[in-house]
């Protein structure tokens, strides 16, 4: 279930990427599909009433699409993330029904706090923070809790070979990516001293650094935002604060763009974090405590690359070793399995090419490896991947799926007959 | 030359029902028309339909089923994944795909959704066309019904004449022909009850050639009929049952004088001859969906209040439809035509055709519906462009208003279709020889 909209939905997608890579068949619900319908109820200027009946039924009318969809497709797990348009009518339903469902909260409790109302209705809660939330959860009644930090994702994340024009367009000494929190945009105007670069949205208004602001402030991409972190010497990592007046906030969770950073293989200076030193070890990744030190390490950094190529190869090492999405994703699944007694059920599996002749088996083998299938795929499984292909088949894909159905139908007439 | 694709799933009498449709496409100049159908019936279609392209699948199969799981997959994809490339490679302008099943949807993934009528593959979803949802629609309705070879034919834009589908029947000299039993057991008369009838008929009309019809699986139900009757009728009859192939049976139909049969292939098989069919319809059966095509056959139709039944669910009632057709007044009322010696319970309707396909007029007996589904045909040949076919009694604009109301739904009037009248219509003005929709007059 990825969400509707925002900041999450590059994570919604990595969480799907790595699923798959651990071998598991994962349909997705695409609600950001939904949301320009949910935009255009907000510009027809009417009451607020009728605004926010239309908006509660536009979400009702998503959530019911969520069902149907897990119906037709009987996952052993619902995963979603906050912004992820699951009601609590559909989560009672999904309750009833026997269909587990976790939430991977990928946001700071203390600022977003309307997970207060859903939390108790997911069966299991993955959290980024520690310190307090367990006990918030538990004294409403959510008993799975689970930490799960933040990742990067290898196959997006890595050290690229860029070539000269993308260097220049996307390097500097210094620079950040990121939206123009209040915290960020009182810190960095003690970086305009450097080769600075400001990448991101939420910049507009500070006439200090709009002339640092990249692309005129737009959105960047996943692609691109790889490219500044290789092309730059020191990528800044503030994390965000709503406020001011402590510009290193030293809060608890770490954000997703010290892990990707670090998976690039690029050198960051990242403010310290309370759950920093579980995840990385000193030598692993170069933090700050104060601006004072921010700037301090920004010059001794800028003359020692020896010093910064050695922390940033230490620094990917531990990521690709323990901070991957699939790590993730494994850590969760296995939480899930140790939580709930026979999860997940055992599905009467049929391998794909199992008892036909060879020439056929070959076929199969074929398909499966088209639709970067292992070869131990059930048959079921492959039915799934076909019907997510777009536009029209081909003849096996198209056969296989006639057979699918043609076993269903037999085997309900044999089960009326009997 | 352009190609048209025809798929058909379903059994033998949804094959000869899907003639007004292949005749219409095969009236299409320059149109080379394919037939996609179950392999069991391929032999069937070849004598059907000499002048269209068979494309034999792997569909049905109850023996089939009783193989372990990788035989039927052996099976099914050694036969299907060369007949479905072939389908593939044919570059047709457009698939009519008939049948409300799962198989059929799959099977319409070969093609790109916008070629595709009636049940369509899009990207991993099954939808339904916007003609086959207005039949859903009225099917709820049942009493009131189209012909199911209408309904298929009008996924056409201009289907052939409906009186130009069959030849008018017309006995052929052999004497009575004698179906013993349908797939729905419920719908069949028992072996006594179906022995006075015929009794009764061989008397009245003087002959004493009597044929037996069905399949190997019938024969014990012939031999109890059989044993029911007089021996003057038992000695002559031929028994047929489970002894034809296809072209054995056609041949035997053909030359028959009256075909008497509950709702099965074989009565839709002497409608295709132009042989008469004197139809009993009892429980499921409803001659306005599924009565014999064309002019000159006679239906008996059960006309209780919960008739047409589903044949699915039981009966709450011990089957009493089957009553009328128990009793020496049937054979009276058949030797006199008087309507007032039909039994009741029954309505017994005369076959004929409009502009929009298949008619059944009451004879004898009631017909509460007659009004409402004169108006309900008419307000059909305004959706598909057809004219009209003159209103029933009442006022007509109001009684349209409510169908209008009831069989159009938000989807059909808000959302784009390639189904839709208005390109129905346009398809019509351009002489079918143009594929694109029109989005707006």
């Amino acid at each position: 279930m990825l969400p509707l909209y925002g900041g999450s939905l590059p994570i919604g997608r990595y969480c799907i990427a790595a699923l798959r890579q651990l071998g598991h068949l994962v349909e997705v619900f695409e609600a950001p599909d939904f949301y320009p319908g949910y935009r255009a109820l907000q510009a027809l200027k009417v009451g607020t009433d009728r605004l926010q009946y239309l908006e509660n039924s536009y979400l009702q009318v998503v959530s019911q699409a969520v069902l149907a969809k897990v119906e037709t497709f009987e996952p052993d797990l619902v995963l979603a993330q906050a912004q992820a348009p699951l009601s609590i009518q559909a989560l009672k339903r999904l309750r009833r029904d026997g269909v587990p469902t976790a939430m991977w909260f990928v946001e700071d409790f203390r600022l977003f706090t309307y997970w207060k109302g859903f939390a108790p209705h997911y069966d299991f809660f993955a959290v980024i923070q520690q310190d307090g939330i367990f006990d918030e959860l538990q004294a409403i009644g959510v008993q799975n809790v689970l930490y799960l930090p933040l990742a990067a994702h290898p196959e997006v994340h890595k050290p690229l070979e860029l070539s000269a024009a993308e260097q220049r367009k996307f390097g500097s000494d210094v620079s950040f990516m990121g939206a123009g929190y209040a915290n960020r945009r009182v810190a960095f105007r003690d970086l305009i001293r450097h080769d600075f670069k400001l990448w991101g949205t939420e910049w507009e208004g500070d006439s200090v650094l709009e002339p640092f602001v990249q692309m005129a402030g737009a959105r960047v991409s996943s692609e691109d935002c790889v490219r500044i972190f290789n092309a730059t010497k020191v990528n800044i990592n503030l994390h965000s604060s709503i406020q001011a007046k402590d510009l290193v906030s030293g809060g608890d969770f770490i954000n997703p763009r010290t892990f990707e950073v670090a998976a690039c293989r690029a050198f960051q200076l990242v403010d310290r974090r309370s759950l920093m030193p579980e995840a990385f070890a000193q030598d692993e990744l170069a933090t700050f405590d104060s601006m004072a030190e921010l700037q301090e390490k920004i010059v001794h950094y800028l003359s020692h690359p020896e010093e910064r190529e050695a922390i940033a190869r230490r620094g990917q090492a531990r990521v690709l070793r323990e901070h991957t999405y699939a790590a993730r994703m494994q850590t969760l699944l296995d939480f899930i399995a140790s939580r709930l007694e026979g999860w997940p059920r055992e599905r009467a599996s049929v391998q794909a090419a199992e008892g036909l002749p060879q020439e056929l088996a070959q076929q199969i083998a074929g398909l499966l490896d088209r639709l970067a299938l292992p070869a131990d795929t059930s048959f079921a499984d492959l039915v799934w991947a076909i019907r997510q292909q777009q536009g029209k088949l081909d003849e096996l894909d198209t056969a296989v799926l006639f057979l699918d159905e043609w076993r269903k139908l037999y085997d309900k007439k044999s089960g009326q007959e009997t | 030359m352009s190609a048209c694709l025809v798929i058909q799933l379903a059994r033998f009498g949804d094959l000869v029902q899907t003639k007004r449709l292949l005749l219409s496409l095969c009236a299409e100049p320059d149109c080379e028309v394919h037939l996609c159908l179950d392999e069991s019936l391929a032999p069937l279609a070849r004598l059907l339909y000499p002048q269209v392209h068979l494309h034999p699948v792997c569909a049905h199969g109850t023996a089939l089923a009783k193989l372990p799981p990788s035989e039927q997959a052996r099976v099914l994809l050694e036969k299907n994944v060369p007949a479905f490339r072939e389908l593939a490679s044919l570059d047709f302008k457009r698939v009519y795909n008939l049948n409300f099943s799962p198989l059929n949807y799959r099977l319409a993934a070969l093609f790109e959704p916008e070629r595709v009528r009636g049940h369509v593959w899009q990207n991993g979803q099954e939808v339904v066309g916007q003609w086959a949802r207005l039949a859903m629609r009225w099917s709820a309705m049942r009493r009131i019904g189209l012909n199911v070879a209408d309904f298929w034919a009008w996924h056409h834009p201009a289907p052939v004449p409906a009186a130009e589908v069959n030849p008018v029947a017309k006995g052929r000299g052999g004497g009575l022909g004698v179906v013993m039993a349908g797939r729905e057991s419920r719908r069949s008369l028992p072996p006594k009850i179906l022995a006075a009838l015929v009794t009764g008929l061989l008397d009245m009309r003087g002959d004493d050639a009597l044929v037996l019809l069905g399949s190997a699986s019938e024969a014990q139900a012939a031999r109890q009929l059989v044993r029911e009757l007089p021996g003057r009728h038992a000695r002559v009859l031929r028994n047929l049952c489970g002894s034809t192939n296809w072209a054995g049976l056609v041949e035997a139909v053909a030359g028959l004088d009256l075909v008497l049969s509950p709702d099965t292939g074989t009565m839709h098989l002497a409608a295709h001859l132009g042989v008469p069919v004197l139809g009993t319809f009892l429980s499921s059966a409803w001659c306005h969906e599924t009565g014999p095509y064309g002019q000159g056959h006679l239906v008996l139709q059960a006309n209780l209040e919960c008739a047409p039944c589903l044949e699915s669910q039981s009966c709450q009632s011990e089957v009493a439809c089957l009553r009328p057709f128990d009793g020496p007044e049937l054979v009276r009322y058949l030797s006199t035509r008087e309507a007032d010696h039909l039994p009741e319970g029954l309505t017994a309707f005369a076959s004929d055709t409009d502009r929009l396909g298949q008619t059944f007029t009451a004879q004898a007996g009631p017909d509460a519906q007659a009004d409402l589904r004169r108006h309900f045909r008419d307000f059909l040949c305004g959706h598909v462009g057809c004219g009209h076919v003159g209103a029933g009694q009442g006022e007509p604009s109001l009684v349209l208003h409510e169908l209008a109301e009831r069989l159009y739904m938000e989807r059909d009037w808000l959302a784009q279709d390639p189904e839709s009248s208005v390109n129905r219509m346009a398809n019509i003005l351009s002489h079918i020889d143009h594929d694109n929709d029109i989005t707006a007059c």
